[in-house]
């Protein structure tokens, strides 16, 4: 895949990512995945909880992290100016005429609809993570207890990373130190 | 002057940000206060729009938040010197990642992280429901959504896009 490929693939992803970074994955999956089969859906996954665990934005971590997959260095420096450009431009040439429209009652309306499709773009990409992954006890138990650190203690998604990163490795550790 | 400033403060609030785009809100609220680039008012209008175009929210406000403070240029430093942390910290992580990938300990990490990403994605996903799925009109959408898409999967661009023209179409006939 040639740079300017790239750049313009980026391009695209920045264009359609409204309603919050987290519709990177259902996009990403179906640019890189789906469609062009460059990178393995378990790649998407693990650049996803990396991302979340690096500072700096989820969205632009994961998308420096595919390019790098496919095109070194450079793949990263293009996917960091390609998934900002078109946002860029949008925010620099609209944005005194876009802080008029917010009230206007369609654009709301449409933004409403966005709201909804991002939750219906989530839930598939749970569900298609869900299927593709190998589900053993290990998977289930890390599963829930990531689910319910989230919801019931409200620890930040990076110390949920953290403490059951370390947790899952302390684990294997000592299950291999017994075999 | 103004431009190393604003690198500075940029290149900060990507390097110490951890967990999305509001993450960011705090940092560009202290330069509100530090600085005279944009003022309060200034910086809720920004995070309105910030949401509303495309591209992650965190990067938006940086651009909007460097054309107040210096014009175009200072809205491109802003945009760069946000991302850059991100960038040598990725090429490091990746690097790391390729030549220890028959490593125990990083084999490990990588399959613990699936599941860890899965909890994730699926605590955003309730999270999102409160705010969002607020009346029945979005419950219906969004089922009528989840079950065209159960069969075969489509572009997301797509559900996005019968979303949008939903809740135009809601505004029009104001149902």
């Amino acid at each position: 895949m040639s740079l300017f490929k790239l750049f313009l693939i980026f391009c695209k992803i920045g264009a359609i990512l409204l309603g919050g970074g987290y519709v990177i994955l259902p996009i990403m999956t179906s640019e890189f995945v789906d469609k062009r089969k460059l990178v393995s859906h378990d790649d998407v996954i693990d650049y996803f909880a990396l991302a979340q665990s690096l500072p700096g934005i989820i969205a632009a971590n994961m998308s420096m992290f595919i390019g790098y997959k496919l095109r070194g260095k450079w793949g990263a420096i293009i996917a960091m100016l390609g998934v900002t450009f078109v946002p860029f431009w949008c925010i620099v040439l609209l944005a005194s005429i876009i802080s008029t429209l917010i009230n206007n009652s369609y654009i709301q309306g449409a933004l409403w609809g966005v709201g909804v499709s991002v939750i219906a773009l989530i839930m598939l990409t749970v569900r298609e993570m869900w299927q593709k992954s190998k589900r053993d006890n290990f998977f289930y138990t890390i599963f829930i207890l990531t689910l319910l650190t989230l919801l019931i203690f409200k620890l930040s998604p990076i110390q949920t990373i953290l403490l059951f990163a370390l947790l899952g490795v302390g684990y294997k550790k000592l299950r291999e130190g017994k075999a | 002057m103004i431009f190393v400033h604003l690198f500075l403060e940029f290149f900060k609030i990507g390097l110490f940000s951890f967990g999305g785009g509001y993450a960011t809100i705090p940092f560009l609220y202290h330069i509100s206060q530090v600085y005279n680039w944009y003022s309060l008012d200034e910086l809720t209008q920004m995070v309105a729009v910030a949401s509303i175009t495309p591209g992650p929210v965190g990067i938006n406000v940086a651009t909007y938040a460097g054309l107040k403070s210096a014009g175009i240029l200072g809205s491109a430093l802003a945009t760069v010197a946000e991302m850059l942390p991100s960038l040598f910290l990725v090429i490091i992580v990746s690097k790391l990642l390729r030549k220890f990938s028959d490593n125990f300990y990083v084999r490990s990490l990588i399959e613990t992280l699936k599941p860890i990403s899965c909890g994730l994605l699926t605590a955003v996903a309730i999270g999102l429901l409160k705010p969002e799925i607020k009346d029945i009109k979005a419950m219906i959408l969004l089922a009528f959504l989840l079950l065209i898409s159960w069969k075969s999967k489509k572009d997301p661009l797509f559900y996005i896009l019968i979303a949008a023209v939903a809740g135009v179409l809601i505004a029009f006939f104001k149902l």
